[in-house]
C-alpha cells in the first residue's frame, strides 16, 4: 500500500482512489462509514482519467 | 585487464573448483554470452569491449539461475559488474542461487561507462580486475518530480501507450526469474490486446521488482519503445528506502522488508 500509493502518485494519478481498510464482519456500521466516504471522494475526483474512452482517444 | 580474467578463469577451470564459468564471447562480429568449460579456447573472451568492461551487457546471472537449475550440485563462475554483484545478492537473499556454488569474478566498468549507466556504485565488492570508477548521482526521480501532478500523468500515459507488451523488460531482468509471471495472468493482464491497461501492467512489474531491482538499467536498454522503465523501478527503490531503510543488493544477506509479516524486526 505504501509503495503503490506513491508510486501512483508519480505517475500522475490521484493516490485517494487506492484505499485499503480492514474490516470484520461484525462491524457493519465502519463498512457502510468507509464505503460512504470512499464514494464521497470518487465523486468528488470525477470519473478515472484512465477510462476506457479517454485512451482509445489518445491510442 | 582482460589477461588478469582469462588467467583467474584458468585457475579455476584447470584445478576444478568450477564446472564451468559464465562470460562473454566475441564472435562473428557479435558480443554473446556463453559458458566455458575445461579446455575452451580462452582467445574469444571479451568483457563487453575489446579489453575492458564495455557496453555490450549481458544478464549473465539469469544464464547462471537457468545453469544452476539444471545442475544443482555444481560450482560455476560468473563474470560479475557492479550491477551484477548487486544481482547476485538480491539472487542469494531470494534462494535462487547458493552463495556456496557461485564464484564471481568481479570486474569495474570504466568510468565513461558508468556516466552513461548513471551508475551509483560501477565496482563490485569482490573485485580483481579494473580502477574503481566515481559513482554517479542519480538525478532522474527528483527531476521527474518537479513536474507537476498532471503533467506527470500526461507523461506517463504517453509513455505507457507506447508499450507493445514484448516482455522485454521481464526477459531481460536478472532479477526476473519467477516460474509463473503475474502479467501472463489474464485476470490482470488480457491477453492480445493493446494499448496495455493503465497503469496495470507497467505498475504490476514496479511493484514486483520494488525489492529487488538492482538498478541494472538492462531494461531500459532493451524496451523497443524506448519508455524510462527504469526511473519507474528508481522511484520504488527510493520509497523502499525512505520507508523501510532497504536497498536490494547493497548488503548480503539483508531481507526484505516486504518479505517479512508483522512487525518490522529490531535493528
Ligand atoms: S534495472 Fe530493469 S532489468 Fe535491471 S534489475 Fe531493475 S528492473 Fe530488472
Ligand atoms: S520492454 Fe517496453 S514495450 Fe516491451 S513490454 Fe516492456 S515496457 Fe512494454
Amino acid at each position: 500500500m505504501i509503495v503503490l500509493s506513491q508510486m501512483l502518485d508519480f505517475c500522475g494519478i490521484e493516490k485517494e482512489r487506492l484505499r485499503a481498510r480492514w474490516v470484520s464482519s461484525a462491524e457493519a456500521p465502519e463498512f457502510v462509514e468507509e464505503i460512504n466516504d470512499f464514494v464521497d471522494i470518487l465523486k468528488k475526483l470525477g470519473p478515472s482519467p484512465l477510462g476506457k474512452e479517454q485512451v482509445e482517444a489518445v491510442a | 585487464m582482460i589477461d588478469q580474467v582469462k588467467q583467474k578463469i584458468n585457475d579455476l577451470l584447470s584445478n576444478g573448483s568450477v564446472k564451468g564459468v559464465v562470460a562473454l564471447v566475441h564472435t562473428n562480429g557479435n558480443v554473446a554470452p556463453c559458458l566455458y568449460q575445461k579446455g575452451d579456447d580462452l582467445d574469444k573472451l571479451c568483457l563487453g569491449d575489446t579489453d575492458s568492461a564495455g557496453d555490450a551487457r549481458y544478464p549473465l546471472n539469469k544464464v547462471l539461475v537457468t545453469l544452476s537449475r539444471q545442475y544443482p550440485d555444481e560450482v560455476f563462475g560468473v563474470l560479475v559488474r557492479g550491477c551484477d554483484e548487486r544481482g547476485l545478492y538480491g539472487l542469494y537473499r531470494l534462494n535462487q542461487l547458493d552463495p556456496e556454488r557461485v564464484v564471481p569474478i568481479g570486474i569495474a566498468c570504466p568510468q565513461s561507462l558508468a556516466l552513461q549507466c548513471e551508475c551509483k556504485k560501477p565496482w563490485p565488492d569482490d573485485m580483481m580486475a579494473g580502477e574503481t570508477s566515481e559513482g554517479i548521482d542519480q538525478k532522474g526521480v527528483a527531476n521527474a518530480e518537479s513536474n507537476s501532478h498532471s503533467e506527470r500523468f500526461s507523461y506517463w500515459k504517453g509513455q505507457f501507450l507506447k508499450c507493445v507488451k514484448c516482455y522485454g523488460c521481464r526477459d531481460i531482468c536478472p532479477m526476473c526469474f519467477c516460474r509463473e509471471c503475474s502479467l501472463e495472468c489474464e485476470d490482470l493482464v488480457s491477453k492480445g490486446d493493446l494499448p496495455v491497461e493503465i497503469p496495470v501492467f507497467h505498475l504490476v512489474r514496479a511493484m514486483h521488482m520494488a525489492d529487488r531491482c538492482i538498478d541494472c538499467g538492462l531494461c531500459d536498454e532493451a524496451c523497443p519503445a524506448d519508455i524510462p522503465l527504469r526511473l519507474l523501478y528508481k522511484k520504488t527503490a527510493q520509497i523502499m528506502n525512505t520507508e523501510f531503510g532497504f536497498t536490494s543488493g547493497i548488503k548480503k544477506y539483508e531481507k526484505s522488508p516486504l518479505s517479512l509479516m508483522g512487525p518490522a524486526p529490531e535493528k
